[in-house]
């Protein structure tokens, strides 16, 4: 009797188990058919080149960027040095109390998802294991803050992101920063630089919340791999591919956001704590801005 | 055999192999998997096509060179002397870059992480256990039996009822291979 019992619950298991390796995307039934079109030259050969990439490459550009921009910034700061406007003069009042939680909410989003991608990314020199596995799941953490942030972030400011006839004049002049000079910079409320920013991290971390929810859940199926015409396995490598690239890309722009707030222009930092910003600063870094408050009166 | 240079292989013979899963079974058994995990794998392609139905057996081929080895972030797999590709569970974070650098599929994810995430990875050792102590009870309930230090056949090619599945050194099994293909006048 206790072995009929048996029998019936160890098949019940296998069954699940060879059920369940059934269903799968990725190590199911398709298998043979990614095997067979690996590296084929009919295939994506997506598998080899993320090999190649990942091998030789992603690493040495994250050190890249992380040496390179905060070296370049810091020549810059001792070159040129701060920009300083006046801090007595009238303020200005640019960020409402729910802009500015949404941005420090976003802050916090990024300085978990950063450290801790980072952490995965040179995790053979902290020896893996717990501390850098714990990384990856606050990683996880970190994509829902930012999920929440991103969102009330871009429908407030999208109107004010779209480019306008002053962004090409402020990138031919790379915004004034090149230049110790006082002078009048093309901008309306937000510079190119802002909205460049801006879209990095509306788009780009769309972008990387998908590919990174999809590295999260590697076998799923939303319609994702049949959409973009490919198998399960390559939509998973072309998602660790994408999130890499764009991870270097926003690592970047955050690096020089940061720089930005915090060095190269004194106290500008206190518009996104208190919500106003000084007259001068607007008066020379948003000039088309500032015009326009003064044809309304307002300034 | 040339142990010196032995690199062990997988090869299976799909003119053999009769779709029984006695080396899948076999497997999961011997090594104790957790249920959704399955080492090794029996397919058949062209189901029920006359002439052109086969069926393989497939589980990390240990390759040379290995791609996972080459694109793991915490860089936990090793290569043994004799080819077997292993790597170390109580490194590994579950990351699934070996995963999309496989040519074969092989590495898989139980979800036993906390809170029934994701866990580390797990993969046929070809019944070479990992770098724990050899034989010691960590090992076993990492990485499942240690076959080869006891001298044995990984248990896979050791209940194939039709010698389908061979493991060994690459020459040796290609050379047997080599004499059933021309032996029978078909199948490369
Ligand atoms: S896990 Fe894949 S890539 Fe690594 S040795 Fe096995 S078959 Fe080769
Ligand atoms: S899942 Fe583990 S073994 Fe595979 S690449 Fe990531 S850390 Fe390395």
């Amino acid at each position: 009797m206790m072995k009929k019992y048996w029998f019936v619950l160890i098949t019940s298991l296998l069954a699940a188990s060879i059920a369940s390796a059934a269903d799968s995307r990725i190590w199911g039934g398709m298998i043979l058919a990614n095997i067979l079109a690996y590296g084929q030259e009919h295939a994506t050969r997506l598998g080899p080149l993320f090999t190649t990439l990942q091998a030789f490459y992603f690493r040495k550009i994250f050190a890249g960027v992380l040496l390179c921009v905060p070296a370049a910034f810091l020549v810059h700061y001792l070159v040129l040095g701060q920009k300083v406007f006046s801090h007595d003069g009238e303020k200005i009042f640019v960020f409402s109390v729910f802009k500015r939680l949404v941005h420090w909410l976003a802050a916090l989003a990024f300085i978990i998802l950063i450290p801790t991608g980072l952490m995965m990314v040179f995790g053979r020199y902290l020896g893996g294991g717990t501390l850098v596995a714990t990384a990856r799941h606050l990683h996880g953490v970190g994509t829902v803050v930012f999920l929440v942030a991103v969102i009330p972030m871009f429908l407030f400011w999208v109107a004010e992101m779209l480019p306008t006839r002053d962004d090409m004049r402020w990138v031919l002049m790379a915004g004034g920063y090149l230049s110790r000079a006082k002078q009048e910079i093309p901008a309306g409320k937000f510079n190119a630089g802002q909205k460049m920013w801006f879209w990095m991290v509306t788009l780009g971390g769309s972008g990387m919340i998908a590919t990174g929810a999809a590295l999260y859940l590697q076998d799923f199926d939303y319609g994702a791999a049949s959409l973009l015409g490919l198998s399960q396995i390559d939509l998973l490598r072309f998602c660790a591919i994408v999130h890499n690239f764009l991870a270097m890309a926003i690592i970047a722009n955050f690096i020089t956001h940061v720089y930005m707030a915090l060095f190269a222009i004194k106290g500008v930092i206190s518009s996104m704590i208190t919500g106003y910003k000084e007259e001068e600063e607007v008066r020379f870094l948003h000039s088309s801005f500032y015009k326009k408050l003064k044809g309304q009166r307002q300034v | 055999m040339n142990y010196e240079q032995a690199r062990m292989k997988f090869i299976c013979d799909e003119h053999r192999c009769i779709e029984c899963f006695g080396c899948a079974v076999a497997c999961s058994e011997a090594h104790d998997l957790p249920v959704g995990i399955s080492r090794r794998k029996v397919l058949t392609v062209f189901e029920g096509i006359e002439g052109k139905e086969y069926s393989t057996s497939i589980a990390c081929m240990h390759c040379a060179d290995a791609p996972c080895q080459k694109v793991c972030p915490v860089d936990c797999f090793y290569i043994r002397e004799d080819g077997i590709v292993l790597h170390d569970k109580k490194k590994c974070i579950g990351c699934g870059y070996c995963l999309y650098a496989c040519p074969f599929g092989a590495p898989q994810f139980p979800k036993n992480g906390a809170f029934g995430t994701r866990g580390v990875m797990d993969k046929c050792t070809l019944c070479a256990g990992g770098p724990e102590e050899t034989n010691s009870a960590l090992e076993r309930q990492l990485y499942g039996q240690n076959r080869i230090a006891e001298g044995k056949v990984p248990i896979c090619a050791a209940v194939c009822a039709t010698n389908a599945l061979l493991v060994g050194d690459a020459e040796e099994i290609s050379a047997i291979y080599r004499k059933r293909v021309s032996s029978r006048g078909k199948g490369a």
